[in-house]
């Protein structure tokens, strides 16, 4: 009866329109409808490896290698159970064209394959041909076809010739599109494909090359891939299999995009807070206006209950309303500029909307609209009917009664838990939603700081009316230092933080570590050209410094004989293939913390030295005993030593190094760091490369640009996502100003009354927004570097420096922000005349 | 004869209201001397308000003359009229006006600051002392009474010690008792500064206190009489 009763009067109630809600409507409707676009594109891109996992894996299962090819029985196993097998071999190696001097060289990621490939999907090669014709030998020369990137930065053309190793190829054609090119991860180098046959004699896959290899399964209808999976790991457990199967084709893709998806979302939560703070500021401001229908009411006999349900059905409907808008945007965005998007990703994706994610962001803008409204709309229920003949207002705000404040926690600890647990990463999520509370909670303090700072500032300013009424104005009862400083605070301090954190991450990897990093890593050196590749240094004045160090590769399977998982969970030694070196004597500038190195012609049972880090963060302790897979071979050995192992120094870094006698007769290359003068470097490349054409080199300051270049891209999305934020930020900048106009129109009037020239009260309502924006700014300085020492200190483990120029560029976006705004607010007061202003009000 | 200070000659309001023109003053000529006290009577909207505000350059005149202090106000520009107020005239409203954001003694020193006075809050302090508000100055005008607030009000427009005060029915939002205090604490002014007054009021009794009163009709001047006949 009271809510049906409350609905009529709440309608009749909104005959007004809903002109005093267009703040409330955009912040709503923004943070909703960021929030679900981002789950929208993360939704199509979601679907597409779904669906096309086979595609992207190139196959329904892949069983992978390292460092060799499967065995016999691997080989039974598989044609046993698929109806067509593909064999993949994955390297890195230099492609050379041109001869002597002249020649061009590039480091590229070879995929040698048979004819069975592609098994899913297709090669889209410019000029479009089928695969076999375009691998075929042609005049006793193999085809090959090569990423655009590749074959510009080695200027060849369709036809030309190059040389991979020891053996030439003949650009058959472009690589446009590779199939399962999604799943190869990060790459050093682009893409080029040739037959596995042709690779004969070019030297590059000799033993102990890094090489990986790849058996894509066709299986037939209806197979079991889960038994199929345990099967094959019961088969040929240890030896290194790797097992995918198209359930999740691209799980490093797919790990990706679920975190940036997440942190986006995350993002645009902290979006809906800002929108929040202006919703809050909306309801408050509506609210006001209201008191003397409020207090008519009363008079009239309805009680408190009544009038918070007549409104509560207002605010309720507009956020519904709100949410609506939101989500409607949300979806309709990411479907327009669908084929833009489309195009920036490696995998074909059609975005359509979906509902999930839509659901998801409309729980999110209702419990935000929730929080942040039923405050405000809590202190309807203190209006007394004696407002009517006295102007009292909805009263001064308090801190909420403890059923309200019961309500609000029980609101917030639900939107933390809808953000934990549909975001997929619930420490980010925690970590993001303490933030924006904390956030909330120091703009708040820093809004009350600014107004008593300012009031006290103010006695100073005697004298100087411009500042001074200024200064009055920020110290006063009013709360437009609160609004201001909260809304574009919170939506600086986002991008704030992202700023410190971007540009932290640029210098750590643009500046820091190329002081103390090598020019070039060589890797596959054959053991016999070890001697020869040291001889060429030894005697170049430009080289500085030589690295070198055998190297295979090894899975560790077990410590202590039990599995090795279960012993140190999830860390990253024990998860895939790690490097492994051996040395008789520690190498020069090796740090033995613990134990001792073996001696130099020791031929017991296998000893082994381990990071002291990495053996402290899996629990390791002096004899205990790790078993390594080295091609096949089980190699258990005792740890003897811990030594410290800096791996951010871009050097040659080792986890485990065993006695030589341990590994002898394994196949292995060696792999070398060279530190030499930049000016230098071409002519090192061109007489190492040219005397062993099977070492493949890695120009360290490439690698740092291929990081910086997906960082930006990271960058790129994290600052769009903040920039919606800050966009709401301006939003509840804007209705602050404009809710303030009328009060300003009132003061301007009165001044000029009493003698203010418009000059003055322009100069003083410019200083007011001035320095609220600056205020809010540096408060947003000050968060946005604390969060991003904690992510670089915590998260990345690296030194955190305080990035100026994006702390001042924010101050001052801050203060001009706002400044803008106040201005264009400005106007109206400026304009009007104090007779009529002052007339209307008496 | 004594000085004119304020002279009105065929002064003319037209606004512009949503039903179209609307002429409010229709040739209003009036002068008044220095230190007379002058009430301005009349039914509600003859014109009372609007004739007040054009004599304190609120208001532009349409057309006529308006001269103050032998300054022609209709000649000035609306920064050249703020600038002319300062210390020349001191406003007192209906409803106060008192600017929200400040306290009762920076609303009094307000004018002073803008005057460019040094001591502007010694000033606007004693001014408040004197109205019997020492205890309040730090209060904002929310947590004021009515009569407190029109007291802070004259003081801020007595406060530069004005040649003018101009007052909008000063007592027409409070109580009898709270408005003759006021009427006191105003008149009590204009004596000690030796201003002139000009008072638009309903109340033939403070009217009466006048030296001479104007009757106002439909935006024409109905008749000029001595104050006690008002009363009478």
């Amino acid at each position: 009866m009271t809510l049906a009763l409350a609905a009529r009067i709440a309608r009749r109630e909104m005959r007004g329109g809903l002109g005093g809600f267009t703040v409330f409507l955009l912040c709503l409707m923004l943070g909703v409808a960021a929030i679900a676009a981002v789950g929208t594109v993360r939704s199509a891109i979601e679907v597409a490896i779904r669906d096309q996992g086979a595609v992207l894996l190139g196959g329904d299962a892949e069983m992978s290698f390292t460092y060799r090819y499967a065995s016999e029985a691997e080989r039974a196993f598989m044609e046993r159970r698929a109806e067509r097998v593909a064999e993949v071999v994955d390297f890195r190696s230099m492609a050379v064209a041109g001869e002597g001097e002249t020649a061009e060289r590039a480091l590229t990621q070879v995929k040698g394959v048979d004819d069975a490939y592609p098994l899913t999907g297709r090669l889209v090669l410019d000029p479009d041909m089928p695969p076999a014709e375009a691998l075929a030998d042609v005049d006793g020369v193999p085809g090959a076809v090569l990423d655009p990137v590749l074959a510009d930065r080695l200027g060849l053309a369709v036809g030309d010739r190059f040389r991979l190793g020891l053996k030439e190829f003949r650009v058959a054609a472009r690589l446009l599109r590779e199939p399962d090119g999604a799943t190869s991860g990060f790459t050093f180098g682009p893409r080029s494909i040739v037959r596995s046959e042709a690779l004969a004699g070019s030297g590059l896959l000799e033993p102990g090359s890094l090489f990986d290899t790849h058996y894509r399964l066709l299986l037939p209808a209806g197979s079991d891939l889960d038994a199929l999976k345990r099967e094959a790991e019961a088969a040929f457990r240890d030896t290194g299999l790797r097992w995918r199967d198209a359930r999740r084709g691209a799980p490093g893709m797919q790990r990706f995009v679920e975190r940036m998806g997440s942190f986006l979302v995350l993002v645009g939560l902290a979006g809906l807070a800002v929108g929040g703070v202006g919703i809050g500021a909306a309801v408050t401001s509506y609210l006001e206006g209201r008191v003397e229908t409020m207090a008519a009411l009363k008079a009239l006999g309805a009680e408190s209950r009544m009038i918070f349900a007549v409104y509560l059905v207002q605010i309720g409907m507009l956020a519904g309303i709100g949410i609506a808008l939101g989500l409607a945007l949300g979806a309709a965005l990411p479907v327009l500029a669908g084929p833009l998007i489309a195009a920036r990703l490696p995998i074909p994706v059609e975005i359509v909307v979906a509902w999930r994610p839509l659901a998801e962001a409309g729980v999110y803008g209702a419990l935000a609209a929730a929080l942040f409204a039923l405050w405000p709309l809590a202190r309807t229920r203190e209006v007394k009917a004696a407002a009517l003949f006295r102007d009292l207002g909805p009263g001064r705000r308090q801190w909420p009664g403890w059923r309200l404040g019961l309500v609000l926690a029980a609101i917030a600890g639900l939107l933390v838990a809808v953000a934990t647990s549909l975001s997929g990463v619930p420490t980010l999520a925690l970590w993001t939603l303490g933030g924006v509370a904390t956030a909330l909670v120091v703009l708040a303090l820093a809004a009350f700081a600014l107004s008593r700072i300012a009031r006290r500032m103010g006695k100073r300013a005697r004298g100087r009316p411009a500042l001074r009424l200024a200064l009055s104005a920020i110290g006063g009862p009013r709360e437009e230092a609160r609004a201001v400083v909260l809304s574009l605070g919170l939506g600086l301090s986002v991008l704030a933080a992202v700023g410190q954190i971007d540009a932290n991450l640029r210098g750590a990897i643009a500046e820091d570590l190329p002081e103390v990093a090598p020019s070039y890593f060589f890797v596959d050196i054959q053991p016999d050209q070890i001697e020869g590749f040291r001889a060429r240094l030894a005697d170049d004045r430009a080289v500085t410094r030589v690295e070198a160090a055998p190297m295979l590769r090894g899975v560790v399977t077990e410590i202590n004989g039990r599995d090795a998982r279960e012993v140190a969970g999830d860390h990253w030694v024990v998860r895939g293939d790690r490097g492994l070196t051996y040395a008789a004597v520690p190498p020069e500038g090796t740090k033995v913390v613990a134990g001792a190195w073996w001696p130099e012609d020791y031929a017991g049972p296998p000893q082994m030295s381990f990071a002291r880090e990495e053996a402290a963060e899996m629990g390791l302790r002096l004899g205990d005993r790790v078993t390594v897979n080295v091609l096949g071979r089980d190699i258990e050995a005792g740890i003897t030593s811990f030594r410290e192992v800096d791996f951010g120094t871009g050097g040659i870094g080792f986890v485990m190094s065993m006695n030589p006698a341990a590994l002898a007769g394994a196949p292995h290359s060696w792999i070398a760091t060279v530190y030499a003068d930049p000016t230098a470097e071409a002519a090192i490349l061109r007489d190492l490369a040219s005397a062993y054409p099977n070492i493949t080199a890695i120009r360290v300051r490439d690698v740092v640009d291929r990081v910086s270049e997906a960082l930006a891209a990271i960058a790129r999305a994290t600052a769009i996502a903040a920039g919606v934020t800050l966009l709401t930020g301006v939003v509840v900048l804007i209705g602050a100003a404009a809710a303030g106009e009328r009060a300003r129109i009132f003061e301007a009037a009165v001044l000029k009354t009493l003698g203010a020239t418009r000059g003055l009260v322009l100069r003083s309502f410019a200083l007011r927004s001035a320095l609220m924006g600056a205020a809010a700014g540096l408060v947003a300085v000050g968060f946005g570097a604390g969060a991003g020492w904690a992510v670089m200190v915590f998260v990345m483990e690296g030194a955190f420096r305080f990035e100026p120029v994006s702390a001042v560029a924010i101050v001052f976006g801050g203060a001009l922000a706002t400044l803008a705004a106040g201005l264009l607010f400005a106007l109206r007061p400026l304009a009007a005349r104090p007779a009529q202003v002052l007339r209307a009000r008496d | 004869m004594s000085e004119t200070i304020l002279k009105m000659e065929a002064a003319r309001l037209v606004l512009e209201g949503n039903a179209g023109p609307l002429e409010i003053l229709r040739g209003v000529t009036l002068s008044v001397a220095r230190g007379e006290s002058l009430g301005l009577v009349g039914p509600s909207g003859s014109g009372k308000s609007s004739l007040l505000m054009l004599m304190g350059g609120l208001e532009r005149a349409t057309s006529g003359r308006v001269e103050a202090l032998g300054q022609d106000l209709t000649a000035m520009d609306e920064d050249q009229l703020a600038r002319f107020r300062r210390g020349n005239m001191g406003i007192v409203f209906q409803s106060f006006h008192l600017i929200p954001t400040m306290t009762a003694l920076e609303n009094v020193a307000i004018p002073l600051e803008l005057a460019g006075k040094r001591d502007a809050f010694g000033r606007a302090a004693a001014e408040l002392e004197a109205m019997g508000l020492g205890a309040r100055m730090d209060h904002y005008p929310a947590q004021l009474s009515g009569g407190e607030q029109q007291r802070v009000a004259l003081a801020r427009a007595a406060a530069p010690r004005p040649a003018i005060f101009l007052a909008d029915e000063p007592t027409g939002n409070l109580d009898g008792a709270t408005g003759e205090a006021i009427m006191e604490l105003l008149f009590g002014l204009r004596d000690r500064h030796g201003a002139t007054l000009i008072l638009v009021t309903h109340a033939p009794e403070l009217a009466a206190r006048c030296d001479r009163v104007v009757r106002l009709l439909d935006g024409r001047i109905a008749g000029e009489e001595l104050a006690r006949k008002v009363a009478e």
